[in-house]
Order: C-alpha cells, then sequence, then structure tokens
C-alpha cells in the first residue's frame, strides 16, 4: 500500500527515502515530559520515528494543563508520562511508544547503562549539575545527545555529539562543479566542437553557457599570461568581452553566461573547509576509523594524485538555455567524468579497508558514490562536554559576545540560564517561582549572574538590571509558545542528526522571545 | 502597541455610526495598478481593446490586432487577457482566441512571448505586452517555435510560410488544420 | 494578586500578573489582564493546515478563548506527516471543521467556531470582529486579499496619523522545507503585505517554447505534457490537479517526451510536484514559526513583552540562523497609506473634481481617471473606457460615490512641469461637507 509515501510525501521531498529509514530505525528516548519535551516528540512522531521512551516521574497536575497539550482534564493525578506517551501514540500508529513512570534524575544517578539503548536522548527542563552527569554518560556509551530548556522568554538547545560527520550537507547555495577555467581532455574537446562565431542565429543562441565560458576563460587567459580575470576592472572587461558576442539582445544563453562569469572567477582547487577535513587527524586511519574517515583519507589521496589538487567531480550541471542534443551530451560528459572520478575513489576505498584488514566490500559502492557527489560539501561538527564549556571556557569569545551589540542579551541569558540553576541549587526554588515581592530574588540572581561570571573569567562584566529583573519576572514558567518554538527547535536537530543530512547547529542556542534576536553561540 | 480592550467600546460606537456601511465591492491593489496600466496605454493603430465585462470589470479584456504590414497583414486576431489579482508579482495569462498559423503561436493559442513568463517583472506593464504581441505579427520567428511546422518553413522557406499563412487568412486547410477565414 | 488554587494558567500568570521592564507601552499587568484577554480578545486564525494547527493549539495554551478558523480545503493524507489534529479517519473532512474540534477537546474553556470557506466568502464585515488576525497561509494571493481587507478597516486622523482603535494588526507565518518566516503588521504603523509584496520571489516559468522544442530537464516534459499537451488532446476539458487519472496522463505523456529526448528524472512525484507546486513542508518547521507567531499574538493583546519588529526569517537548513529585520512603511503604499485628504460640496460634479485635482497644491494631478470601490467613474483613456464614462462627468461626485460622507477614490494622471510629467496613481480620502456623520476623523482603508 503507498499510503505511509502519500503520508510522508512532503517530508520525503526533504530528506528521501534513506532520510525516512533512519528516522524509522531510529530510538528516542525523552527526559521531562512537560510542553518542551511533549513537543519536541510530537514533531518526531509525526514525520515516523521509530520509537519513542517518555521517562518523567511526575504526576499532573492542574497547572501542565495550561501549557500542554498533550494532557486533559482526566489526566490530573495520573502519571505524566503514561499521559502524554498515550496521546503521542495517537499522533501515529506506526510509531513504538513507550513511557517510564520515573525521575531524570533517580535514572541519571542509578542507572547509567539505561541510557546506552537508544540511538538519542532528548534531555528537557534537566538542571546543570545533572546534565553535566548525563553528558558524560551518553559520551561513554556513544548516545546522541540534545539539551532543550524552555525558561519564560528565554531557553536554549544545545547538542552534545562526540563526532557528528555528514556527507548529504545540502547547502542552500553552492558553486556548480563546472571547472569552467580548468575543463579535463573530454569536456575541452566537447567546447572545441562549437564556433562561437557560428553565423546561424539559432546555432549561436543554443550553444550552452558552459561552452562560452570555457571558450572565453580560454581566450582570456591566452591574452593575459595564463591567469584569470581577478580585479574587479578585469572582471567587467570579461563580461564586457561576454556581451560583445552577443549578435541579438534576446540571447538568453549569452545573458546566463554573464550572470554565471563568477563560476569563471573562482579559483581552481579545493576549499579551506574541504582542506581542513582531509587535514584533520582522523584521515590518518587506524582500526577503528569509522567509514566516512575511511572516505576522506581515500579523497585526500585521490586530491593529491588522479584529482590533480581537485575533488572528485559533481557530475551534474545546472538547466542552461541550449538545445536538447547539446544539454544532454554536456550532461553525458559531466556524468562520465563524475563515475571515473568516483571509481578511482572506490578503488582507493577497498584498498584503504584491506590494509586495515576490513572486508574490502564493508562499504556499498552507492554510499562511496554519494560521499563522491558530495565531496565539496562534507561537514564534521564535534561538540565539547559540557562540562569542558563550563570549566575551560574561551573568555574572548565571552567578552566579544557580551559587549557585541547583537549578541549581548542572548549572551546574558546564556549566565542566567546558567544563574537560574545555581540560585535553585542555593535556596531550593529558582528566582520568582514563588509569587510574591521579588526584591529579594532579584539580588541574590544578580549576585549569582556575577558569581557565573566570575567563573568564566569575565570578572567586572555584568548584566543589565532590566534582563535580571526580567529573569525573576519568568519564574521558571514554561510557557507553551516558548516550549513549541524550543521544541521545534530541538526536533529539528534531532532529524538532522539521525538522517545525517543538513548541518545540525555547532554551538548553544539562545532564544530571546523579547524581540526574537535569538543566536546561535558558539563557546 | 495596541490598546486593544480600551477601545473595544469605542470601536463598538463607532461600529453603530458607520456610515459608509459593508462595501459592495473591494479592489485589490492589482487593479488599481491595472486601472493606471489602462489608462496609460498608448496602443500603435492595429490594436484596439475591449471590455466585454463592461467599465467595471478591467480584469478580464480583449486586444485584437489588425497587422498592418508583414505576413499577417490585414488578418484580425483576438486576444483574451486575464490578470491576476497580485498583478503586476504575477503576468496576465494570455490566449489567441483567435486560430492562427504562426510560428509562435500554437493551435490551442498559447503565445511564446517571454514576457508572459520567464522574462515578466513588475516594472513591466499591459503596454508592453501588447506590443510584444504585436511584433509577433510583424517579426514571428523561428527561434522560439510553438508551432514546429510553421517555423521550420520561416527558417527554410519563408515564401512557403507566406504561401500558408496567406491560405489560412482567407480561411482554409493546412494539413490536416483548417483555419477560419480572419481577414 | 494571584490565587493560591492550582489554575491552568499557573506558568502565563508569571508573565500577564508580574510587572517588567522589557515589556510594551500598553502593558498593565494582573489578574484583569489575564481575565480579559480570555474573555475579549478575539483572534481570527487563517489556514487551518500546516501552521493554523499549530496556531490554533498555541493560541488556546496562551489565554485566548475566543479563536475562529477559516479554511475552505478538507484533509489529505499527505497533511498528517505535520497537521497533527488530523488523523487517518479524518481524511475528507474540512479542516477548520476537525482542527476545532480537536483543539477543544484538549482544551477546557476554549471556544472554536470553524469556517469551511473561502475567505472571499465572508463580509468584509466577518473580519472587522477580531482584535488580531493570524495568517497560517502559503498563497500570495490570499495574503494579499487579507492584507487588503484588514488595511481597509484603518482610519487617519486630520494629520495623517492612524487612528488607534482602527488598526487591525496581523501576524503572518510561512514555510517552506527548514525554512521559514514570521511578521508583524501593524498597519498604518508597520510596513503591511502589500508595501513588501517584493520580499516574494515571483514563481519560475519555463519559456513554452523551451517546452515545445527544447526540453532539457525532467520538470520541462512534465510541464510540456501538462501545459501544452493536455489542451491539444483533451480539446476543452480543463486540467484538475486534485484528479489522479488526470495526474497520471500529465505523468505517462512526460515519460514519453522524457524517452525521447533522452532525458532523466521523471517520477510520479516530481510530476505531482512540479505540477501542483508542492512546497515541501515539515513538522518541526512549522511549529517554530507558529509558536513565534502565537507569541506574537499574545504580546501585541496583551503588551507582556515588546512586539517583533518587524520580520524574522529563519533558516535551519545549516545551524539555525534567525534574523529579525525592520522594514519600512511604503508612504505611498495604495492599500494602508493615508492618501490625500480632499474635502469637497456635495454638489461638486465629477469634472469639476478632476479639475480640482490639478489645482490641488499637494497633487497637481492632470488628466486624472478615477475609481471608486471597483467603480471606473472616469477614464481618460482608451477611447472606448472614455467613451463609456464620459456620461459620469457632469453627475456629482457624492451622487457617484453613492452618498456616503467619507469614502476612498483612485486617481491616476500625470504630475509635473511639461518637461518631466510623470504618471502617478494616487490615494484620496474624500470627505464631503455639512453631511451628518462626518468628524474631523477620515477613513483611509477601502484599498
Amino acid at each position: 500500500m503507498a499510503e505511509p509515501k502519500t503520508k510522508y510525501d512532503r517530508q520525503l521531498r526533504i530528506w528521501g527515502e534513506q532520510g525516512q529509514a533512519a528516522l524509522e530505525k531510529a530510538s528516542v528516548c525523552l527526559l521531562n515530559c512537560g510542553p518542551t519535551g511533549s513537543e519536541t516528540l510530537k514533531n518526531l512522531v509525526l514525520g515516523g520515528i521509530g520509537s519513542i521512551t517518555v521517562i518523567d516521574g511526575s504526576k499532573v497536575e492542574v497547572g501542565d494543563l495550561g501549557n500542554n497539550f498533550m494532557l486533559d482534564e482526566s489526566c490530573v493525578g495520573q502519571s505524566k508520562a503514561k499521559s502524554v506517551c498515550a496521546f503521542l501514540q495517537e499522533l501515529n500508529d506506526a510509531v513504538k511508544a513507550k513511557f517510564i513512570e520515573e525521575y531524570p534524575e533517580a535514572l541519571i544517578e542509578m542507572n547509567p547503562p539505561f541510557f546506552s539503548q537508544f540511538t538519542l536522548v532528548v534531555a528537557t527542563q534537566l538542571g546543570e549539575e545533572k546534565m553535566i552527569k548525563l553528558d558524560r554518560i551518553c559520551r561513554e556509551a556513544n548516545v546522541m545527545l540534545i539539551f532543550a530548556r524552555s525558561y519564560g522568554l528565554t531557553g536554549f538547545v544545545r547538542i552534545s555529539v562526540k563526532e557528528h560527520t555528514v556527507v548529504e550537507s545540502k547547502p542552500d547555495h553552492f558553486l556548480d562543479d563546472l571547472r569552467l577555467n580548468n575543463p579535463w581532455p573530454e569536456l575541452r574537446k566537447f567546447a572545441e566542437t562549437f564556433d562561437l562565431n557560428v553565423p546561424d542565429p539559432v546555432a549561436h543562441k543554443h550553444t550552452p553557457y558552459v561552452v562560452i565560458l570555457i571558450k572565453m576563460s580560454e581566450e582570456w587567459t591566452n591574452s593575459h599570461g595564463g591567469s584569470l580575470p581577478s580585479t574587479r576592472e578585469e572582471k567587467r572587461e570579461f563580461k564586457e568581452l561576454l556581451k560583445s558576442k552577443m549578435v541579438a539582445i534576446d540571447e538568453d544563453n549569452y545573458k546566463e553566461a554573464i550572470e554565471a562569469s563568477f563560476k569563471v572567477f573562482a579559483p581552481p582547487g579545493i576549499s579551506s573547509d574541504l582542506q581542513q577535513i582531509i587535514n584533520d587527524s582522523s584521515a590518518e586511519l587506524s582500526s577503528t576509523s569509522s567509514d566516512f574517515w575511511v572516505m576522506v583519507a581515500a579523497l585526500k589521496e585521490f586530491i593529491a594524485t588522479e584529482g590533480g589538487g581537485e575533488a572528485p567531480l559533481e557530475g551534474s550541471i545546472p538547466d542552461m538555455t541550449s538545445s536538447t542534443e547539446h544539454y544532454v551530451n554536456l550532461q553525458k560528459i559531466y556524468q562520465a567524468k563524475a563515475e571515473a572520478d568516483c571509481l578511482a575513489i572506490e578503488q582507493r576505498v577497498r584498498n584503504n579497508l584491506k590494509k586495515l584488514g576490513r572486508e574490502p566490500e564493508s562499504i556499498s559502492k552507492a554510499t562511496i558514490k554519494s560521499f563522491c557527489r558530495n565531496a565539496r560539501k562534507l561537514k564534521v561538527c564535534r561538540y565539547r562536554l559540557l562540562e569542558d564549556e563550563f570549566s575551560n571556557p574561551s573568555v574572548p569569545d565571552i567578552q566579544k559576545y557580551l559587549t557585541d551589540e547583537d549578541y549581548s542579551v542572548a549572551m546574558g541569558f546564556y549566565i542566567l540560564l546558567r544563574a537560574v540553576d545555581r540560585f535553585a541549587a542555593n535556596y531550593n526554588n529558582y528566582p520568582g517561582e514563588f509569587d510574591g515581592p521579588m526584591d529579594e530574588d532579584i539580588s541574590r540572581l544578580k549576585t549569582t549572574a556575577v558569581s557565573v561570571l566570575n567563573d568564566l573569567g569575565c570578572n567586572g562584566s555584568t548584566l543589565t538590571e532590566d534582563l535580571i529583573n526580567e529573569m525573576c519576572r519568568f519564574g521558571a514558567a514554561e510557557l507553551h509558545a516558548v516550549a513549541a518554538f524550543i521544541g521545534g527547535v530541538a526536533s529539528q536537530e534531532v532529524i538532522k542528526l539521525i538522517t545525517k543530512q543538513f548541518v545540525p547547529m555547532c554551538g548553544t542556542f539562545i532564544f530571546n522571545g523579547i524581540d526574537h534576536k535569538s543566536q546561535l553561540l558558539t563557546l | 502597541m495596541i490598546r486593544l480592550f480600551k477601545v473595544k467600546e469605542k470601536q463598538k460606537e463607532d461600529a453603530e455610526n458607520n456610515t459608509g456601511g459593508t462595501p459592495v465591492k473591494k479592489q485589490c491593489a492589482g487593479e488599481l495598478r491595472l486601472h493606471k496600466d489602462i489608462t496609460e496605454l498608448n496602443l500603435p493603430e492595429a490594436c484596439k481593446i475591449s471590455f466585454p465585462n463592461g467599465q467595471d470589470d478591467l480584469m478580464n479584456f480583449e486586444v485584437s490586432i489588425k497587422p498592418d504590414e508583414g505576413y499577417y497583414q490585414n488578418g484580425t486576431f483576438v486576444f483574451s487577457f486575464e490578470v491576476p489579482p497580485i498583478y503586476p508579482h504575477d503576468a496576465p495569462k494570455v490566449k489567441c482566441k483567435t486560430k492562427v498559423y504562426h510560428p509562435n503561436i500554437d493551435l490551442e493559442g498559447n503565445v511564446c512571448l517571454n514576457v508572459l513568463r520567464e522574462d515578466w517583472k513588475p516594472v513591466l506593464n499591459i503596454n508592453t505586452i501588447i506590443y510584444g504581441l504585436y511584433h509577433l505579427f510583424t517579426e514571428p520567428n523561428h527561434e522560439d517555435p510553438l508551432n514546429h511546422d510553421a517555423a521550420e518553413l520561416l527558417r527554410d522557406s519563408p515564401a512557403c510560410l507566406e504561401t500558408n499563412v496567406r491560405m489560412a487568412l482567407q480561411g482554409g486547410y493546412i494539413g490536416d488544420e483548417y483555419f477560419e477565414p480572419v481577414m | 494578586m494571584a490565587d493560591t488554587a492550582p489554575s491552568r494558567s499557573r506558568d502565563l500568570d508569571k508573565l500577564l500578573l508580574r510587572a517588567g521592564n522589557l515589556v510594551g507601552p500598553t502593558f498593565e499587568p494582573g489578574a484583569e489582564l489575564r481575565d480579559d484577554l480570555q474573555e475579549y480578545a478575539r483572534i481570527l486564525v487563517v489556514g487551518a493546515g500546516g501552521l493554523g494547527c499549530e496556531l490554533l493549539k498555541d493560541l488556546a495554551l496562551s489565554g485566548f478563548k475566543n479563536l475562529e478558523v477559516i479554511d475552505m480545503d478538507r484533509i489529505e493524507v499527505s497533511n498528517l506527516n505535520r497537521q497533527f489534529l488530523f488523523r487517518m479517519e479524518d481524511v475528507g473532512k474540512p479542516k477548520a471543521e476537525v482542527a476545532a474540534k480537536r483543539v477543544m477537546e484538549r482544551v477546557s474553556g476554549v471556544n472554536i467556531v470553524p469556517h469551511f470557506c473561502r475567505i472571499e466568502d465572508k463580509d468584509i464585515s466577518f473580519y472587522n470582529d477580531f482584535n488580531i488576525i493570524v495568517l497560517g497561509l502559503d498563497s500570495i494571493e490570499a495574503r494579499s486579499y487579507i492584507n487588503a481587507v484588514a488595511c481597509s478597516f484603518l482610519e487617519y486622523e486630520t494629520d495623517d496619523k492612524p487612528r488607534e482603535e482602527t488598526i487591525k494588526p496581523m501576524v503572518d507565518g510561512g514555510t517552506e522545507g527548514f525554512k521559514g518566516h514570521a511578521r508583524v503588521i501593524i498597519p498604518g504603523v508597520t510596513p503591511c503585505f502589500e508595501c513588501t509584496i517584493w520580499l516574494f520571489p515571483p514563481q519560475v516559468k519555463f519559456p513554452l517554447c523551451t517546452l515545445a522544442e527544447t526540453p532539457r530537464t525532467a520538470a520541462h516534459c512534465i510541464e510540456y505534457a501538462h501545459l501544452i499537451k493536455w489542451d491539444e488532446v483533451h480539446s476543452g476539458k480543463s486540467f484538475d490537479p486534485d484528479d489522479p487519472e488526470h495526474m497520471q496522463w500529465v505523468y505517462s505523456e512526460a515519460v514519453k517526451r522524457a524517452e525521447l529526448f533522452g532525458i532523466p528524472g521523471v517520477t510520479y512525484s516530481l510530476t505531482q510536484g512540479v505540477v501542483k507546486n508542492i512546497i515541501p513542508a515539515i513538522a518541526s518547521t512549522n511549529a517554530i514559526i507558529s509558536a513565534a507567531c502565537a507569541l506574537e499574538t499574545l504580546k501585541i493583546a496583551s503588551g507582556c513583552s515588546k512586539t517583533l519588529s518587524n520580520y524574522l526569517t529563519y533558516n535551519g537548513v545549516a545551524g539555525l540562523h534567525i534574523k529579525v529585520t525592520e522594514f519600512v512603511k511604503d508612504k505611498d503604499c495604495l492599500v494602508c497609506g493615508p492618501g490625500v485628504l480632499i474635502e469637497l460640496d456635495t454638489l461638486v460634479t465629477l469634472e469639476k473634481f478632476i479639475n480640482l485635482l490639478e489645482e490641488h497644491p499637494k497633487l497637481q494631478l492632470a488628466k486624472a481617471s478615477v475609481t471608486y470601490r471597483g467603480k471606473n467613474l472616469y477614464m481618460q483613456a482608451p477611447p472606448v473606457l472614455e467613451e463609456m464614462t464620459r456620461s459620469n462627468l457632469s453627475l456629482p461626485l457624492y451622487d457617484l460615490m453613492d452618498k456616503v460622507a467619507k469614502d476612498i477614490l483612485h486617481v491616476t494622471g500625470v504630475t509635473g512641469q511639461s518637461d518631466k510629467k510623470t504618471s502617478c496613481l494616487r490615494k484620496l480620502r474624500v470627505v464631503f461637507r455639512g453631511v451628518d456623520g462626518v468628524t474631523d476623523m477620515d477613513m483611509a482603508g477601502g484599498a
């Protein structure tokens, strides 16, 4: 039955069958099922995540009904985990939904091995001390971890994974891999079959811009001592040169060539991002190297040898004005080169596997092909342990954020979100948690914030009174709209981590619900 | 920003006193811009505009073109224009209502004119389109074909195309297709 | 102040009952504010799809009790990956009705009135009953329509300041894959949808001759089958994208064409995507954007924090980027701008009025054509319309405007001296002297 395919149609268009399969295999554990956690899971259950395990030791109170859609009147007094789990199951019967009525804090203390059964843990509304412990547990067990917290009009999301490697990063805008200023022999030969001065106007306006640019860039370098247009003036001149080749004003292929001329100006060779990846010490293989790094090692060799400084060709070309025949031929030339490059990489991968004493066929051809197609877009994300971030802070970065107009509020919230936990540890309640005058809490929070700042090595820095007052006003409230936002972000990052597609965020996301100037802090 | 509840009662009062009542018809932004386009039309003699639904429906109109030169001289060709409410963000939909043997117009009335599709921009206007259509008749081209046969003839033997066009204009068959007289 | 008894609004109370420094200018914290939100605030949610479902939930849990939702669509299987109020057994039912019912079942005390109809089917006055309109739509047309309606309630003072009580705020969200936007529109204060319509990129349209002669991509083959071949084969029968047989036909024609030209990549899924212009959609982005919209709605209604000023873009493709941009109003916007105030006697004829425009110090508008609420009162050109409208010239404008005391007119004409004349389209607010009901306040909307 085609039902699941139709049901997931709108997301399959984003992460494809492979991404969907990865989601359906994954098991996710949620700690605390307040609105932040419940909303995170809701988005994952709708998308067809494999299984969920909801962990919460609390009973449903009336106050919970005001911010959590998964709970209704009939749940009051019952296990929150059970109630939330039942509603989530209703959303998608393809998902295995379980719950455990237990406080996450207790599991963290008493049963660390428990967490190793999951693909990923989403820890919501957890205090700092428990976050640090859980972080260590998950890191050791190689379980992906996401922290999420809603607090009044602020909150944060933070990923903690030792290393996350992405092949299909699917960036929004990325320079096409056309090799216009460095064509390989077959492409050059194809370009040579064209005469840009062809008298037939139909032939003239159906010459693909790739051919125009290859020929014109060659003409340019020949008359400029082998160098490409580099100054603004030269680039302008190059465009003028293209324009002068037009025989009619409505020649779309020439217009496209002028618009795409920047693709000629890009220097050949690999990007600094990719250079960094192939220089990474993980590219020196060992018995524990992951498939990703085995392929990176092959890529590194390829770039140094057959590739002549280039990554394997991507093999696809954008649409461009052309006759069908020329376009299809051009496509074939690019595809053939991409396949040849891929074959070379594949051989190197097989050799590397053999050298490591692994089954040479253990990485599938399809995986290698995808790796080659995306070689220029590889991403490696590494996350510090929370403990490391807290005990070994990057003082210059923090100070920069504190004084930067766009970041100071987000950085302030980062500090205050830590300060409220410290406050709670000292005074057994959150600032402003209970009704009544707040003056004492405000001054205590201020002192606590200063001590957090001092511990971060930012002696002398302060936060604005307004922000501290605001944090006390929040009184640890979990507002539904904020929780839905934070939960939305957390679920999106879960999907990126599990599908291994797109690039997860690389720092701490701080939500600013006051004026929405939320920021990602890399600390 | 908004004193929602303070103004509540006042708003009610106003509603009761409102002199205008509910408007009968509301004009969308596209209609206003079109109004401007229409009053500024500066058409060649050969083009006439008409409003089949009367003076208050500018969004649907017809343009008839009677070329005064070229292969299509003295034929009359009617185009229907359907202007969307978010005009000029989107281009009008234009179809040729008269069946014509033309390299750039197919037998269903689809027209290959760049400003109607890929090259439409909000700074363009109705005048631009009508001029574009007019030029299709005075200078048909074989480079953007919608009627493959006609385009090929135009390229390889313009004289044959001219013969065919004249035949079609007077009413008759070109191959299997019958064309009503339009002269 | 707050009761000690267990309360549903335990968390929300912190924000609504406590004073703060980073709040809106109108914020008056207290239990009364919370109760007023519940009792008096009336919110319309336009669209019950991916955003609409989330919005209804978010608003119902943000202190609002009087909600209405309007949507003309029925539930489809492909909605279920994100429109969480719908189940498989709801497929085929009206979205607005099911969404309203589900939220009311779960959040006690909330009343949601569904409207299963097109937005154009409602009287303009329907929209005036709401304090805030929240938009969860996927089309420019619908946004533009609601924007025009909301702006039509706006009135200006004689000094061109918007009359506060006529302002109908809108909160608008939109998503596409991992990307989205949320914005706050306070007509007369911040840019309206029409002021910034250029923010929406035009839809890509392939040249017809490319489809007919030089197809290169799978999409070209599909559009050929859809736009050209269909009409050729099915003379007169229009294509229905929701008819699976029609879609199947387009798909198989596209496959044939692709084979003919050696073009790879035509699939049924791509065919649907191209023909219906399907925008990929996921639960998380909808949740994020809706939450931002709901939060702004709460802030506009209560003043409990600052409001978004005024346009948020969200991108979660790589990392997470949120950017807030403060766009500026187009002061001459035909939809939300004040227009030029003109006072007239009821006896002034249309012809006299047109002459007055030329002498008017602010306008100096010659050769004016005049349109009033879709009626073209006088058109200078083309001749065919001039002839049709000429007889109006001798009639009093007051009569031509259905004897309303004050209303909006639009005129086009030319301004400037002989050497550099420019054509322009202007909005006028016309007030007739000595007619009952006219105060010094003047209506400005009605675009």
